[in-house]
């Protein structure tokens, strides 16, 4: 035990102690200490040799308290993002209410002020569920698909509060293109996310996203008269070619790395 | 809490063998002297923390398996006695079975006996393959001669990741590109048998040995150079020759024997690995039997020479098995490997030579030893080379009868009198 004290004191001799060091020091002490007691429980009896085999499995104390570090700040950023989300939904209702009273006394609109609270809160839906995409991402692979489902959620609510903003507040007739233009932004913010992941085959949610956005781009474009009708529909036959092109760039991009060993042609022979 | 370890892709590939062979690897040191016991048993605690799979039990999660890190004593791993008949004790040990999911996936036993030593271990080849066994036991001596001599603590054993995508590491992004593209199935097509008496219930596992002398490895050697062939090469041949004559395929059937490789080749420093598997097969094929076995070896010759020129020699099965136990939950992607996979019927591995200089114990070389692989079920059989001091020990593992018994007895007799006709001229 004091050989462990020694060596964890003099690793950290100089270090500044916030605090965070101390429980750094106590947690690692305790680790060496249970692992001791393992390994005596196994029938280790050279003192010296039982030392030397904790310590070395713990080599690298300053790049272990860095990593401790970090963690301990994330830890504590999770708790305030967490705190946030429980009281910000009781304090976001109460502010909106304070302020779609005072604004709807002030104005008299009555008609659109109602809109301080869905906006707020789909605004606020986003918020949680940007924060469920990033904590679900750091988790394994296996959870990634709940990310994005989250992720589409999030981006479907940015577009209903467009909406409402676009229909009520603005009086715009072809509000209701937003949202083909929001499933739009699902594809992309879900391509996005493949790519930053790094998941793999996503060369196939590219493709087949490209072919279904590409009549909702047709519905957004055209109705919002950016483009007639005709020929807007040509959009759809361009995404086809361009998922030809995309499939002809990777196949030919795969060839180069296609290993054609000699051993086939020699094997082949027999 | 409890401590999980990742079960790697052989891990589970070895697992899945369990309808072949037992899985366990066996070794076998003679020493002349009188090992000490707390030194051994200081080595060996030292070595299973710093190899914690050792002291794991492997879970067969449906979804998913792993091992889990457990408790243990040292008096449970290591067996100290004193035999009356050293021979039993010896074969009783190297024969027993550990199951994956015990606490415990070594055994070491000490048979002391008329101030000799007799040092027996026996390891679960999910853990490693021979390669890293052999290691171990270098390492192991090494230790030992250090804590024993110089009091260094005993804790000098590689530790790291053990899996099996280390084979890529050491290659170019556009070779590991292509390395890890080569979804072949390389699986075995080849119906010859060894001339086994069928399954029993009352089979039982032997280990069947011989050992050609170092005067025939000499022989071995300079034979093998004039006809442009190692020694593992005039092994094979005269392995293919005698099955021939042993169990009457043929003249004109084409054979196959799949022959173990170690998959390190591919890696420039090993010393960042964990102990783990890293052996493929590669299949070695002769056309016929040939007119006389000097033919033979010329056929096995070109068969491995094909295999020794690619690159990626041994990585071909790798992406089509990960591919396999990652689509798919393990339970199933057992059931979907076992439809493409075929156990070879005729296996060889050589596993190299046994460096006496570095398994001396106290200054004391060992006089005699051998490993071997797996006890093999019927009708799958692997034939082990191991060489020591130039003594080359023929290895056979079979769970089966007394005819089984003396048959492989046979295979050895014709595999010596074949070694001695490749070896004629010198």
């Amino acid at each position: 035990m004091e050989s462990f004290i020694d060596y964890i004191e003099n690793t950290f001799q100089g270090e500044r102690d916030d605090g965070t060091l101390y429980h750094f020091k106590r947690q690692l002490l305790d680790q060496m200490t249970e692992r001791a007691n393992e390994i005596t429980h196994s029938g280790l009896r050279d003192e010296k040799v039982l030392s030397d085999l904790i310590i070395s499995e713990f080599p690298d104390l300053p790049g272990a308290y860095r990593k401790y570090r970090v963690q301990a700040k994330r830890e504590r950023r999770e708790k305030l993002v967490n705190k946030i989300m429980i009281f910000g939904t009781l304090g976001l209702a109460f502010l909106l209410l304070v302020l779609y009273l005072t604004v709807s006394f002030l104005t008299g609109a009555w008609g659109k002020t109602w809109l301080l609270f869905a906006v707020g809160f789909l605004g606020w839906a986003i918020f949680l569920l940007s924060v469920g995409v990033h904590r679900i991402s750091r988790l394994r692979r296996l959870f990634h698909p709940i990310a994005r489902v989250m992720l589409a959620l999030a981006v479907m609510c940015g577009a209903s509060a467009i909406f409402l903003l676009a229909l009520v507040l603005f009086d715009l007739p072809d509000a209701w293109v937003l949202f083909p233009a929001g499933v739009v932004g699902i594809y992309i913010a879900d391509a996005v996310y493949a790519y930053k992941t790094g998941q793999k085959l996503r060369i196939i949610n590219y493709l087949i996203y490209i072919l279904a956005a590409s009549p909702m781009v047709y519905v957004f474009v055209c109705g919002l008269g950016l483009l007639p009708w005709d020929p807007g529909w040509l959009i759809i036959p361009i995404a086809i070619v361009v998922d030809i092109v995309l499939i002809i760039i990777k196949v030919a991009q795969n060839s180069k790395y296609k290993y054609r060993p000699e051993v086939d042609a020699a094997w082949n022979e027999n | 809490m409890e401590r999980k370890l990742n079960a790697e892709l052989w891990d589970k590939m070895h697992y899945l063998f369990r309808d072949f062979n037992d899985r366990m690897v066996h070794v076998e040191l003679h020493y002349d002297f009188e090992i000490d016991v707390e030194a051994l048993k200081t080595v060996l605690i030292c070595f299973f923390e710093k190899a914690p799979v050792l002291h794991s039990s492997f879970k067969d999660n449906h979804i998913s398996p792993y091992w889990i890190v457990k408790p243990y004593r040292i008096d449970d791993v290591l067996t100290v006695s004193h035999p009356d008949d050293l021979d039993e004790a010896i074969n009783s040990f190297l024969m027993q079975y550990i199951p994956p999911d015990s606490d415990l996936q070594m055994k070491v036993a000490l048979f002391l006996k008329d101030g000799k030593s007799t040092l027996c271990i026996v390891e679960n080849h999910m853990c490693m393959d021979g390669g890293d066994f052999k290691y171990f036991l270098k390492a192991f001596c090494k230790n030992y001669n250090d804590y024993v001599e110089k009091g260094i603590s005993p804790i000098e054993l590689r530790e790291g990741s053990r899996s099996y995508e280390a084979v890529y590491s050491d290659f170019s992004p556009t070779e590991q590109r292509m390395a890890r593209n080569l979804y072949k199935n390389v699986c075995a097509k080849d119906d010859h048998k060894f001339p086994l008496t069928p399954d029993s219930i009352r089979d039982r596992s032997f280990i069947a040995r011989r050992k050609i002398s170092a005067e025939k490895f000499a022989k071995i050697k300079a034979a093998g150079k004039k006809h442009g062939a190692t020694i593992n090469d005039m092994l094979v041949a005269a392995y293919f020759y005698s099955l021939y004559e042993l169990a009457g395929y043929p003249e004109s059937d084409s054979v196959t024997i799949s022959c173990a490789i170690d998959l390190r080749r591919h890696i420039k420093d090993v010393s960042d690995e964990g102990l783990t598997n890293h052996t493929a097969f590669m299949q070695c094929n002769i056309p016929e039997r040939g007119q006389d076995i000097f033919q033979t070896l010329q056929y096995v010759v070109h068969s491995v020479n094909k295999f020794k020129h690619d690159k990626f020699m041994g990585l071909y099965g790798l992406p089509l098995l990960k591919l396999g136990y990652n689509i798919l939950p393990h339970a199933a992607s057992e059931e979907i490997i076992k439809i493409g996979y075929s156990n070879p019927l005729l296996a060889m591995s050589n596993i190299g030579i046994l460096e006496v200089d570095k398994l001396a114990l106290n200054g004391h070389e060992p006089v005699d030893g051998f490993m071997t692989g797996a006890v093999k079920y019927k009708p799958y059989v692997l034939l082990s080379a191991t060489t020591m001091r130039n003594v080359i020990t023929l290895s056979m593992c079979v769970r089966g009868n007394e005819e089984d018994e003396k048959t492989v007895e046979r295979f050895f007799d014709l595999m010596e009198k074949n070694i001695d006709a490749l070896t004629v001229e010198i």
